[in-house]
């Protein structure tokens, strides 16, 4: 190439980019509505199409969506046989989507008093949760893709004080080339209602498409959701999903990110304290090797008094990968007497790899307290010398490090076997041959 | 036997070793003693392979091989040990956990399979008893929220486990009061036999009297400049440093 410097910000070039980007959204649309039919009226034309110009895109290339408009080749695969249950050992409810289709076959739908399940293709006259101004489908064009599109997803009901006997397994796997998936749970917790969830995402190594999903749960007062989210997705795989989660009064709330593998994921988390005395715990794990891309994008909206929040985001980058960082926390005037926690711990793992990391704290109260933290770092070269002085290979004593750093992490996923699972899995990638932190664990 | 000829070392463009010479025959406790800067703690970090370190010249025969050539791994595999001057907090890694990787990459080295669990905590539970080391500390993090002379006594305890040949007490007495002193140099001697050899470095030579070495070298500006008995290190004591240093440039 020439020797030209190229030029801190070339506006035509900019500009040309972002309307690119925006006949691409909207020659998207065109071709799903082909296919798919609208579902509803979403006034997409107030929401930006995602590009970098946009500030909550701004670290989060796009480009590979577009191809699907190139290609649009969309179509539902038939359900394909789904791998058996993705957790060994795990006793819990399945509900098992292929393809962004119910696989009726693979699932165990839970039969419990006071708890409705079932595929929202199926739920027969019972209404999903009613969009509103705070919805991500108001202010994010992806989940207006997925409020316009999305035709499957879980339905789920506990009544006032039912806890769930076990935990409820939604297992979506993708597979194929030119697929389109559009899922969207639905979740309603009445009064001190509990249950335990695990969302796994898996894809077969063939697979080349995109995943879009949005879970709407709505905590009652008292309830309890524990999520545990685990990505885990071989080929090429474009992974969006959004929660959005409303808490009432004196709620609890907790959700577990573990991204395993992905080559483009963007988890978006939005959490709004409506009730006193909630709280909301966010946890989250990425380890992105050669060529991926995780996106952690989060919200706390802290609208009442004395609720509390905590969030803790590990990333270990490996290879050229990179990751993205991006938590909001807003305190409200009313909302005196918070008490939010922010922590976003990076390892750049490589030369290659990059990191994007933001802390947003937006404080309007004054009785508050908030903290928060944030590094981007190295690997600890004197833990890592002092292990091999021991006689410790150099790849275990990072495999030792990592565990350490995203031991909290871990340790906070709410059932042992999901764990397990995903340490096997982490250490499967990554090639370590020892994965054993649990003191004791063969005394 | 661990010969080391002539070794140059440098960090960060500072020289700091400039060829120094010291022949340690097994079963041999060499101590080390010298002025503050003089590259004792250099010469520690050298031997165990501390990459920030640049070898300018010289080599170091151990037991028939160039351990220049190994990185740190394969020196503590090969059975050359040091105990940190000041021992590496690893949070998160239990201490039991960090000791059981390092026993197993000892054993594959030596082609055995992984220690059974079972074997790995009765030798966890006899090597502790030789500092006295408190159960407890088993399974907290690495030298994480330990007492100085618990760390020290950690370093010891590590040392017990992997049985080396060769082991470097770096300034292991430094921040241990006289209870600790006694209880790790204890440990020292329990290990002391004619396949080991030990090189002491320190400021002090109270050590010295529960360590007993069998030759005192005084290291000033990078090189050996006198070497004797444990006398030397009396010697030293009462008359410090200079008029050695008067002694090399007169």
């Amino acid at each position: 190439m020439g020797g030209a410097k190229p030029k801190l910000m070339d506006r035509s070039i900019f500009e040309a980019k972002h309307a690119a980007s925006e006949a691409s959204g909207a020659a998207l649309i065109e071709a799903l509505d082909k296919v798919l039919g609208a579902k509803a009226g979403v006034a997409f034309a107030e929401v930006p199409v995602p590009h970098r110009r946009v500030e909550r895109w701004k670290y989060t290339p796009t480009a590979a969506w577009w191809r699907d408009v190139l290609a649009p080749d969309i179509k539902t695969v038939a359900a394909a046989k789904c791998d058996e249950n993705p957790v060994p050992g795990l006793d819990a409810y399945r509900l098992v989507f292929v393809n962004g289709a119910f696989d009726a076959a693979a699932s165990d739908l839970p039969v419990h008093t006071g708890v409705t399940c079932m595929p929202v293709s199926q739920r027969h006259g019972q209404k999903l949760q009613v969009e509103d101004a705070f919805s991500p489908e108001s202010s994010d064009w992806f989940a207006s893709i997925n409020g316009r599109y999305s035709q499957e997803g879980m339905y789920l009901r506990i009544a006032q004080g039912v806890e769930v006997d076990r935990p409820i397994l939604i297992h979506h796997h993708t597979c194929g080339a030119g697929t389109f998936n559009v899922l969207r749970h639905d979740i309603v917790l009445a009064l001190n209602a509990s249950v335990k969830l695990i969302h796994w995402s898996t894809a077969a190594a063939e697979a080349d498409g995109s995943v879009n999903v949005l879970t709407r749960a709505d905590i009652g007062a008292g309830a309890r959701l524990h999520l545990d989210k685990v990505q885990d997705e071989e080929g090429i795989v474009r992974h969006i999903a959004f929660e959005d989660i409303r808490q009432g009064r004196a709620s609890h709330a907790e959700v577990h990110t573990i991204t395993v593998r992905g080559s483009w994921v963007r988890n978006d988390l939005a959490f709004r304290i409506n009730g006193q005395g909630a709280h909301a715990e966010l946890n989250g794990a990425f380890l992105p090797g050669e060529g991926e891309f995780v996106d952690n994008h989060t919200t706390v909206d802290h609208r009442v008094p004395h609720c509390t929040s905590s969030e803790n985001y590990k990333g270990i980058l490996y290879g050229k990968s990179t990751g993205v960082f991006n938590g909001k926390v807003f305190v409200r005037p009313d909302a005196q007497q918070t008490n939010a926690y922010q922590q976003n711990a990076n390892i750049l793992a490589s030369e290659n790899s990059r990191m994007n990391a933001k802390p947003e704290l937006e404080i309007y109260a004054d009785d508050v307290k908030c903290s928060h933290g944030c590094t981007v770092g190295q690997f600890d070269s004197d833990a890592l010398f002092y292990a091999r002085s021991r006689g410790v290979g150099l790849e275990a004593a990072k495999a030792m490090l990592v565990h350490a750093f995203i031991g909290d992490v871990l340790k906070g996923l709410s059932i042992p076997e999901v764990r397990l699972e995903v340490e096997h899995r982490l250490a499967e990638k990554h090639g370590w041959d020892v994965w054993s932190d649990h003191p004791n664990d063969d005394s | 036997m661990l010969k080391i000829n002539e070794l140059k070392a440098s960090v960060e463009e500072a020289s700091i070793l400039k060829g120094l010479n010291l022949t340690i025959n097994s079963g041999e406790v060499h101590a080390i003693m010298g002025p503050n800067g003089s590259g004792k703690s250099t010469l520690a970090s050298v031997l165990a392979g501390r990459e920030e370190y640049k070898i300018e010249g010289g080599s170091v025969d151990f037991y028939g091989e160039d351990i220049l050539e190994m990185d740190a791994t394969e020196r503590a595999r090969a059975g050359l040990f040091l105990a940190f001057q000041y021992p590496v907090e690893i949070p998160g890694v239990s201490n039991i956990n960090f000791m059981r990787a390092a026993v197993n990459g000892k054993r594959e080295h030596e082609g055995l399979d992984p220690i059974k669990g079972k074997d790995f905590l009765e030798m966890v539970k006899e090597k502790s008893k030789l500092v006295e080391l408190d159960g407890r500390l088993r399974n907290r993090s690495v030298n994480e929220g330990f007492s100085g002379g618990e760390k020290k006594r950690n370093e010891i305890f590590q040392m017990a486990m992997l049985e080396p040949k060769f082991a470097i007490l770096d300034e292991t007495d430094s921040g241990l009061d006289i209870d600790a002193l006694r209880i790790v140099s204890e440990g020292v001697n329990a290990m002391r036999s004619p396949e080991r050899s030990f090189l002491v470095i320190t400021h002090y030579q109270r050590l010295l009297d529960y360590i007993v070495p069998d030759f005192v070298h005084v290291l000033v500006d990078g090189r050996i400049v006198r070497s004797g008995d444990k006398e030397l290190a009396l010697e030293l004591e009462e008359r410090g440093y200079d008029w050695i240093k008067e002694d090399i440039t007169a």
